[in-house]
């Protein structure tokens, strides 16, 4: 044998064992990211999930697509809505209350059918259609709070749908991006037993469904044909447990139960840097604030209303929540579009007294809705007793209502209408959307118990803008028209202004590529786990 | 047993055979002396005598006022800025709020029980007395309650009631009623057909009569130590409701309250975190013995 070739069997021999190692040591890399959740249970996985936007974080955005997705690529701006199911849509030029969607084509369901427009079709009935054989209640109660202006949808070709609005709004996609599309094939195979689905769900998301073990753990796998190939899930398997105790998922997480939790507990943030974790923060549009009674009681007066605002001392509060929270003067964080220039309502517990007494309320009385914890409560107790605390030194007197998660959930749901005793709810509050945001809380059309202006806000002025808001398709003049009515809510002390949540989560040392977006949503595909 | 049951000391008989019995203790002498010679049952009492006196005079015995908050104190350890337990979550002394947070667990101990011996003792005289249709009526009723778990009881009742101390009293006092019921019956029950109830009944006494001069005093020994071993009972279940948020809502000082927030510290302040745990645990202990201890001096079987 010839050195050369004695050479070039050797080099061969060396490559062969480095490509073998190599993607050995990638699928290693890969490794399990087991996820601690806040949520006391696993989240439905028939379509839109509930246990609230952390169901749509975990299980919703993994399985499942919208018409229109989140852009959660990117934690220093914040997100705004891209194309999913649909490549495209745009207002119909001869109709302003008819949208034209064109479907993205070549996407397959995780049972390998191809996505068409009459899956899209058939979900929409699926979720608004009573007379439809696969009407599913679950979900039409789950998708309702998106489907307000939805009033129709129609077939134009294979991959374009047109879909109806009662009235016109401009801002109509964005409820398009928390409708999730599931698998009429797979449902139909299965002759539409929404239980047995439960158990094989199909989508078109980035992970595909492995086992679920109720209560206690369900299990993905990534979808190797996920049709947005910058999103093909870098783990091997990705598993989320139900894990509502802060101190639970602390130890856990030390533990190695697990290797990425939600919200620990501020206090116990120390000791998990210690213990070599990483915590991330980012701001997002997530408020904490106290929703006001408009229909009778103290708040009804605006001097009373600026009296609460500027009896809050915010940095005492961002202090009590060890740093994760920055202070709220306004309904949305400054990092949105629309903010403007609101009124900064600084704590001068003097000034507060003083509007008290010209108000005529002096000590004034509220009662005040609170739960004991909840999905972006935050610290909820200590964070109201704080408060309360606030507003007593202030001239207040007030009276905290505490009540269980689901308790204040039918408070807030109901609106005054049920509770015109309650002059106040601390219901944190997600601000994905302009309407969610801003319009909602102060358009009449919006009134609970039907809408989310649970206080029965009404004025002239607000429903002025948010019709002009609705009929401007111009984004630059719309997005002047919403700063004007956030510095207005503002001016109008529309609610308590608290702080704006940084939402910490605590990862493993060994997790790597988590990018924390400024969304309620959050991409996990980019995450590697190091064994 | 009371109008029966003479009893003498432990190991007097001796002392008898040797002595003419001319002097025989009544039942309530015995008991004491019983108790005197009983000296766990002595000291936890004394404990439960000191912890009453700590709850009744805490406006007097805080260092601190128990809701005056502070961002920059909070969790501190013991002995800072002269906060001898250190402070909670909020910056309030730590001392302070378990002085007061006694006075809560006591309330929440001492009146379910109470309110439960009162309608659930009445009630099951009334039906072990009048038997038949009435003691169907009761008993049955009871025995809904009967099966549920207490703690599910109390969970479901607090739940669907709301939280407070008022609620909280009710929703213990509803779980306590049927055990006290049942208890109250079978004694009474017991009795009922006993010969000086006969002879009472045969003299002319009416059921009035013979329920308070004849019934009571044989009825009230078991439901008292039943009472007294529940007490501990509640203030455990009290602090449970309060923990989940069902029972004491903030900002007073309850210990199972207390205990449910500062537990998201558990890892800055473990000592802190436990101290309302150790109180709880002290305070129904003491209870449980001094009642088991009670229970032997009156040699009652439950």
């Amino acid at each position: 044998m010839s050195r050369l070739t004695v050479f070039t069997t050797r080099c061969a021999l060396l490559g062969a064992m480095a490509l073998s190692i190599v993607p050995f040591q990638s699928s290693r890399a890969a490794g399990v990211l087991t996820v601690a959740m806040t949520a006391g249970d696993l989240p439905v996985d028939t379509g839109n999930p509930d246990q609230g936007f952390e169901g749509f974080r975990f299980v919703g955005w993994n399985l499942y697509d919208a018409l229109i997705n989140w852009d959660l690529s990117s934690k220093d701006k914040p997100s705004d809505i891209k194309p999913g199911l649909a490549s495209e849509w745009h207002i119909d030029p001869a109709n302003s209350k008819r949208w034209i969607f064109t479907l993205r084509q070549g996407v397959k369901w995780h049972d390998g059918c191809d996505f068409t427009a009459d899956d899209v079709m058939w979900n929409f009935a699926r979720i608004s259609d009573q007379k439809a054989p696969q009407f599913l209640t679950q979900q039409f109660a789950l998708s309702r709070a998106y489907l307000t202006n939805y009033d129709g949808i129609e077939k134009i070709d294979d991959h374009t749908v047109a879909i109806k609005t009662k009235f016109v709004e401009s801002l109509f996609p964005y409820d398009m991006a928390y409708v999730l599309m599931v698998s009429r094939c797979r449902a139909e195979a299965l002759k539409l037993d929404w239980d047995a689905y439960a158990k094989a769900p199909s989508g078109t998301g980035p992970y595909r469904f492995a086992s679920m073990t109720p209560h206690e753990r369900m299990e993905f796998t990534p979808n190797k044909e996920y049709w947005d190939k910058a999103r093909v899930p870098k783990q091997d398997r990705l598993i989320i447990l139900p894990m509502p105790e802060a101190a639970t998922r602390t130890a856990a997480l030390l533990s190695g139960q697990v290797n990425f939790i939600e919200a620990p507990a501020p206090d116990a943030v120390p000791v998990l840097k210690k213990g070599g974790m990483q915590i991330v923060t980012n701001t997002y549009p997530h408020n904490w604030p106290y929703i006001l009674n408009f229909t009778r009681g103290p708040f009804t007066n605006l001097k009373v209303r600026q009296a609460a605002n500027y009896a809050i001392n915010r940095d005492d509060v961002v202090d009590l929540v060890g740093g994760f929270a920055i202070p709220e003067y306004a309904e949305v964080p400054p990092t949105l579009p629309y903010y403007g220039h609101p009124v900064v309502y600084k704590f001068d517990k003097d000034k507060a007294r003083a509007l008290l007494k010209e108000a005529g309320c002096l000590p004034c009385k509220v009662t005040l809705a609170i739960s004991t914890s909840g999905s972006g409560q935050m610290q909820s107790l200590p964070m109201n007793e704080l408060v309360k605390q606030q507003l007593e030194d202030a001239g207040f007197v007030v009276n905290l209502d505490v009540m269980d998660w689901n308790a204040l959930l039918d408070v807030s749901r109901s609106g005054v209408p049920k509770y015109p005793n309650v002059d106040g709810m601390n219901a944190s509050r997600g601000l994905l959307d302009p309407v969610s945001a801003i319009i909602k809380p102060v358009a009449s059309a919006y009134w609970s118990p039907a809408g989310s202006n649970w206080g029965h806000f009404k004025t002239p002025e607000a429903d002025a803008l948010v019709t002009q808001i609705f009929e401007e398709f111009d984004a630059t003049k719309r997005m002047a028209l919403l700063t004007k009515l956030h510095e207005y809510e503002s001016e109008q002390a529309l609610m308590i202004f608290v702080v704006h949540d940084l939402n910490p989560r605590a990862l493993s040392p060994k997790v790597k590529g988590f990018i924390q977006s400024q969304n309620w949503f959050q991409d996990l595909t980019p995450i590697s786990v190091d064994p | 047993m009371s109008d029966q049951a003479i009893l003498s000391a432990p190991g007097a008989a001796a002392e008898y055979d040797s002595a003419p019995a001319t002097k025989v203790r009544g039942y309530w002498q015995s008991v004491a002396y019983r108790l005197s010679h009983d000296w766990i049952t002595l000291i936890f009492g004394a404990v439960v005598l000191v912890i009453i006196l700590i709850a009744v005079f805490a406006p007097l015995l805080a260092p601190f006022d128990p809701y005056a908050q502070s961002i920059v104190g909070r969790l501190k350890p013991m002995g800072w800025r002269g906060h001898p337990l250190g402070t909670d979550e909020l910056g309030r002394d730590m001392l302070s709020r378990l002085i007061y947070g006694g006075r809560i667990s006591l309330i929440m101990g001492l009146a379910p029980v109470a309110i439960a011996v009162m309608i659930g003792g009445t009630l099951g005289v009334i039906g072990g007395f009048a038997g038949k249709v009435a003691n169907t009526a009761i008993m049955r009723t009871m025995d809904v309650f009967y099966a549920f778990p207490s703690i599910l009881l109390a969970v479901a009742i607090s739940g669907a009631m709301g939280g407070g101390i008022f609620n909280g009293i009710i929703s213990l006092s509803l779980v306590f009623i049927p055990a006290m019921c049942r208890v109250a019956e079978t004694a009474t029950s017991q009795v009922k057909n006993l010969d000086y109830i006969e002879a009472a009944r045969a003299s002319g006494a009416g059921t009035f009569a013979i329920i308070r001069h004849h019934v009571l005093g044989n009825v009230l020994g078991p439901v008292f130590i039943y009472a007294s071993s529940l007490v501990s009972v509640s203030i455990l279940l009290a602090s449970g409701l309060s923990f989940l948020g069902l029972g004491v809502q903030p900002p007073e000082p309850d210990w199972g309250l207390m205990l449910s927030t500062l537990r998201q510290s558990i890892y800055v302040d473990p000592l802190g975190c436990a101290m309302p745990g150790i109180a709880i645990f002290i305070t129904s202990i003491c209870f449980n013995l001094v009642s088991d201890g009670v229970r032997a001096a009156m040699d009652v079987r439950i």
